[in-house]
């Protein structure tokens, strides 16, 4: 039976009913069009799903739907604020830390997770923050300098603390 | 890959849970952080027909406190523990098993009463667990149980539980002064990672002579269920804490205490050998902590 969720996504409220069988990442893909989350393994291996549930970076295809009933869910869309890119995907972009692909939007958003939580992540929490991204293409040496360009002592300048506020 | 058709219920309550979990017996499944029980439902390696999730109970996604003990609800996350100031200081060695299961996606979701139900050989908060000495409680129609962790595993997926019955937590006596505990994991890499072997140590020591008052070493991934080393416990207890002693504990550990399998993820000979090590270093670096604690 089809029950009915309240749900903030990128900070817009959807009043959704959803199978209980549905995971929270078919629910985006296939329900709300947001494909930039990505499906790879599909058993919370791989790290494509990745989407912010609550503040805490989660696999989204080992989420249920129905389970984010009054959750707050962030995903690759709810980035980029209409003027651009948003920081964290213009270094990304800047570094070649995109090869492929098909691993940026869950890697973006494990990297914005590490950065919401951490101002100056060490070298060793960045890389423990994307140990459950998979990516096949850089060989993640481009990836971790990307994200490391976006903590506020290697760029004093920065004002990705103050950017993500808007999204 | 599709998930079966199921009904979901939420229930707010202890009690309701257990309600639905003996309105529908055994078609019913707990379902906490779902890391596994999502995945095998995906597979059909097994089915249910009714899904219950506990993770709007809030009695169980706590971790409580008082002078002699921690309780930690059944549905607390291992970035729960991870972050905890008293798992942090009084139960370093779980949260080290808690830092170092699956990967930080898998470790925001998962929970240890699901870790525990799992009951895995390589679960990786199990060997601090036991060496902790664990209390397990269950919870059914008639009331609450308790039992020591090794009793309640049986086999890979097996637990002593009954289908009406709901884990709610695990209680773990806060360690005295003058003693440590460690654990280290080994796997072919560092996250979402099956271990080849882990292992865990606690030790109280005499701050006197040095003498070692209670050992207590668990094996995980050697056999169907995590161990307890008792014969390196053994060879440990009233004797001077020594490198070349905890050498001999990790050689009657390898030895006597361990009967692992071949598999592709190494060698019973392999896993024999690494228990000989690891179990030296735990041991080591928990002497280490009891001399200054």
């Amino acid at each position: 039976m089809k029950r009915i969720i309240s749900v903030s996504i990128n900070n817009e409220i959807h009043e959704l009913a959803v199978e209980p069988n549905k995971t929270l990442a078919d629910l985006l893909r296939y329900d709300l069009g947001l494909t930039g989350t990505k499906k790879g393994c599909d058993t919370g291996d791989c790290g494509a799903c990745t989407v912010i549930l609550n503040g805490d970076a989660v696999n989204s295809c080992l989420v249920l739907a129905v389970q984010t009933d009054g959750a707050t869910v962030e995903t690759i869309e709810g980035l980029s604020n209409g003027d651009g890119l948003h920081p964290i995907q213009a270094a990304f972009v800047e570094h070649g830390a995109i090869q492929c692909g098909f691993c940026s939007p869950g890697m973006i958003m494990s990297a914005k997770n590490i950065l919401d939580k951490h101002q100056n992540p060490s070298d060793q929490e960045i890389r423990q923050g994307i140990s459950g991204n998979l990516c096949r293409c850089t060989g993640y040496q481009k990836i971790f300098k990307a994200i490391s360009s976006q903590c506020s002592d290697t760029n004093p300048g920065n004002n990705y603390g103050g950017l993500h506020e808007k999204i | 890959m599709l998930l079966p058709k199921f009904e979901f219920y939420e229930p707010a309550s202890i009690q309701e849970a257990i309600e639905l979990k003996q309105k529908y017996g055994p078609d019913a499944k707990l379902l906490a952080g779902g890391t596994d029980l999502l995945v095998h439902l995906k597979k059909k390696r097994i089915t249910a027909d009714h899904i219950i999730s506990l993770m709007r109970i809030k009695d169980l996604v706590q971790i409580k406190m008082d002078e002699a003990c921690v309780e930690i609800g059944a549905c607390v996350t291992m970035a729960q523990l991870s972050n905890s100031q008293i798992i942090q200081e009084k139960f370093n060695a779980l949260k080290a098993g808690a830092d170092n299961l699956g990967n930080h996606l898998i470790r925001n979701r998962a929970t240890i009463g699901g870790n525990v139900c799992n009951a895995s050989p390589a679960g990786d908060t199990l060997p601090a667990l036991m060496v902790y000495q664990a209390q397990i409680i269950l919870q059914g129609p008639t009331g609450r149980r308790k039992m020591p962790i090794e009793s309640f595993f049986q086999g890979p997926g097996k637990v002593d539980m009954n289908a009406d019955e709901l884990l709610v937590g695990l209680q773990l006596a806060i360690p005295s002064g003058n003693c440590g505990a460690h654990y280290i994991q080994l796997g072919k890499r560092k996250s979402s990672e099956i271990n080849v072997v882990n292992v865990a140590s606690f030790v109280q020591i005499d701050p006197g002579d040095q003498t070692i008052i209670t050992a207590r070493i668990a094996l995980g991934s050697v056999a169907p269920t995590p161990i307890r080393s008792f014969y390196a416990e053994d060879a440990l207890n009233n004797k001077t804490a020594s490198e070349s002693l905890f050498y001999e504990a990790g050689e009657i550990a390898r030895q006597k205490d361990c009967k692992p399998i071949n598999d592709f993820r190494g060698t019973a000979e392999y896993r024999k050998a690494m228990i000989g090590v690891l179990t030296k270093r735990t041991l080591a670096e928990a002497f280490r902590q009891a001399q200054i604690r």
